[in-house]
């Protein structure tokens, strides 16, 4: 495969065009790191589909999407108001179009806890645990997070002081809201756990009506010593949004993390999760859920990278894919020559309601010490048409046994949502959108 | 008129003919056992009626209270009161056998013009039925037959049977491979069924099930065909003297 002049053009114009309005101000150590990113996005080699990266997952349609530079103005739309979630006991953050709004936000302060948008963290407090902002992120040089790095300055700031467990979960909503011009909204998330804290912070996206966007975010989680985190994500942007997540984390010794993602909405949305073990005794559990349909291109790209000995992970995703959905699922587990006593087990399964749809899985371990438990696993399959005459003898339709089908398969990833009202959320949204799929498979067969 | 009635039923498999001219009537308020060697066409005539695919009828007919069956969608044949416990449940990885209970009993409700069942209602229904067929009930929340061991999937196939209340039940070969305790409970389930508005076909290959279901005729299957019929007495006889004299006389 060769290069593609056309697309580095592209990414270089996109990368011109949201330059245009690098944020001004803010403490020195922020002006140079986004200086930093910025010079490293000049020199370095766009992304291309001869990267392996970027092998499965065309980026010509977010590339030639115009989009405004600069985040979009505030918007003054009731439906805002209510898009946001009933009350709940925890706090709750909200983003419309990637900026940090505090009008709708719900903080319930909590002794030991900072829970605030970035800028506010920036201006309050240059020199407190903001200034990890970045640092996580600045290693990897994945074009799109250095974008990030090179404009941040809004998002939340997520922080727990030593021995503190937040008592309710950390809410964030990201809305996706019609502007007057299509933009990219580049929300930054930094949650520090400091020794020994524990948080659970649950991230939704949603979009009012279907508007087009990019969605460029970049999560960095730093989990301290013997500290747990729990991250749960409904993804279920807008059909005509693009979206990327790229999450950076750090695991200290004993530190815990377990993340689960579902990717449902955006028309083209990448998920990229990236775990660095900093310290041994660290357990970090990836789950996800993708679905992919008609228009539809989700991409699952895991790199977890076990450098020190004795570290636990998980990796377990399925994905259901139906019309013609293309999904890409690459997990990647590096488990470095000094890191004995690593244990891995990934997991990739996938269902395919159609002849249409198209997958490209590819679980790669690359062991390099000797003493390891480490497998993985990827499945391929259709429907068992076993299970659909079973429940048809039993009086359901083909339309219902195909989505209780379906449901069954996710569920083995949802059961694993521990926030209630994230779960039913979960489980509406897929039985609504399997209930569609099925009714189009029931015509295709 | 009969509940069923097939005539001169011929089905092939693969191209592979396995019914051959098959002949049965079966009135409401009776049980037939249908017995046979192995591979003589019973599962095939159990899926068959169900509406399995893979199976072609190539000639003949049946009718379901005076209507055509065969052209009948899998699940309107269910609503029409016809079921099938199978000899292989299917596992259900993820889904709540609960809810598949509820579901399949509130599509067959909306059949037959009753009103759906709440979830209080239905738990409540379900709980007796299960302690009916000595179900545990913890077997209830898990995912439907996964990892249940033979006699809990036989089991789980009765609570079906006794919840939906079918007018035909037909039973395949659910005796097979089950202790006699939980061969009891496939027989209670049956017997409590058991009313002039019902009707049961018993798919067996042995007599030990019929100990506890006594038939009002018993079918011997061999070869495609029904080649004999009889009372209960012709089980014990097979039992005594095996399938080959049925099979030699029809040959004669």
């Amino acid at each position: 495969m060769r290069r593609d002049p056309e697309t580095a053009q592209r990414f270089r114009s996109l990368v011109k065009r949201q330059m245009e309005a690098v944020p001004a101000g803010g403490p020195d150590w922020l002006m140079s790191r986004r200086d930093q990113a910025a010079r490293r996005l000049e020199t370095s080699e766009p992304p291309d589909a001869v990267q392996e990266a970027w092998r499965y997952t065309r980026l010509q349609p977010l590339l030639e999407a115009d989009m405004a530079p600069g985040p979009a103005e505030p918007i003054s739309d009731p439906r805002v108001g209510e898009s946001l979630p009933p009350r709940s006991e925890g706090s709750l953050l909200v983003l419309v179009n990637g900026r940090f709004a505090p009008e709708f936000s719900r903080l319930r302060p909590e002794s030991g806890v900072t829970l605030c948008g970035l800028g506010q963290a920036l201006s309050a407090r240059p020199d407190g645990p903001v200034r990890a902002l970045g640092s996580l992120s600045e290693d990897a040089g994945q074009a799109f997070s250095l974008l990030s790095s090179a404009l941040m300055q809004d998002g939340v700031m997520v922080h727990v002081a030593p021995g503190v467990a937040v008592r309710h979960p950390v809410e964030i909503l990201h809305l996706a809201v019609a502007a007057e011009q299509p933009r990219v909204a580049q929300p930054r998330h930094l949650i520090l756990l400091e020794p020994g804290a524990s948080a659970r912070v649950v991230e939704r996206f949603q979009a009012i009506d279907q508007p087009l966007y990019f969605n460029n975010l970049v999560v960095e989680a730093l989990v301290g010593e013997g500290a747990a985190l729990e991250h749960e994500r409904l993804q279920n942007e807008s059909p005509n949004a693009f979206h990327i997540t790229s999450l950076y984390l750090q695991l200290q010794a004993s530190g815990r993390y377990r993340g689960l993602t579902a990717a449902i909405g955006a028309g083209w949305s990448r998920t990229d999760l990236r775990v660095t073990f900093g310290g041994p005794g660290g357990e970090c559990d990836l789950s996800g859920l993708y679905l992919a349909g008609d228009r539809q291109l989700t991409d699952m790209h895991l790199d977890v990278d076990h450098a020190v000995p004795g570290c636990t992970s998980r990796e377990t995703f399925r994905g259901i894919l139906d019309g013609r959905g293309r999904a890409v699922f690459d997990g990647r587990v590096l488990v470095r020559e000094q890191a004995q006593k690593s244990d891995a087990q990934m997991v990739n399964a996938n269902l395919m309601l159609s002849r249409n749809a198209e997958i490209d899985t590819k679980p790669q371990l690359e062991i390099l010490a000797d003493d390891v438990q480490c497998s993985h696993g990827t499945t391929v399959g259709q429907l068992d048409e076993d299970g659909v005459f079973y429940l048809r003898t039993r009086g359901l339709s083909a339309v219902q046994a195909r989505r209780m089908l379906c449901m069954g398969f996710a569920r083995e990833i949802i059961e694993g949502v521990h926030t209630p009202t994230l779960r039913e959320q979960m489980e509406a949204l897929l039985e609504a959108r399997l209930g569609a799929a099925s009714e189009a498979g029931d015509q295709e067969g | 008129m009969k509940m069923l009635s097939i005539e001169d039923l011929h089905v092939a498999v693969d191209g592979k003919p396995i019914l051959k001219g098959l002949d049965l009537e079966v009135g409401a308020g009776e049980v037939h056992a249908i017995m046979g060697p192995n591979g003589s066409g019973k599962s095939t005539l159990a899926h068959v009626l169900a509406g399995r695919d893979g199976y072609e009828v190539t000639a003949g007919e049946v009718h379901f209270d005076g209507e055509p069956l065969l052209d009948l969608p899998v699940e309107e044949r269910a609503r029409r009161g016809l079921f099938l416990a199978m000899q292989y449940p299917v596992e259900l990885p993820g889904v709540s056998n609960l809810s598949f209970l509820k579901e399949s009993l509130n599509a067959i409700r909306r059949a037959r013009g009753e009103p759906e069942m709440d979830a209080v209602g239905f738990l409540k229904r379900v709980r007796e039925k299960a302690r009916l067929v000595e179900l545990d009930e913890r077997l209830l929340k898990r995912s439907v037959n996964d990892g249940f061991s033979g006699g809990e999937k036989k089991r789980n196939e009765i609570l079906q049977m006794v919840l939906l209340e079918p007018r035909l039940a037909i039973l395949d070969e659910t005796d097979s491979g089950l202790d006699i305790d939980a061969l009891r409970v496939v027989a209670d389930g049956v017997n409590t069924l058991r009313d002039p508005s019902r009707a049961m076909i018993v798919v067996t290959h042995y007599q030990r099930l019929l100990d506890y279901i006594q038939p009002d005729w018993v079918h011997v299957l061999a070869g495609g065909r029904i080649l004999r019929s009889g009372d209960k007495d012709l089980a014990l006889e097979l039992e005594q003297r095996g399938y080959g004299w049925i099979m030699e006389e029809a040959a004669a």
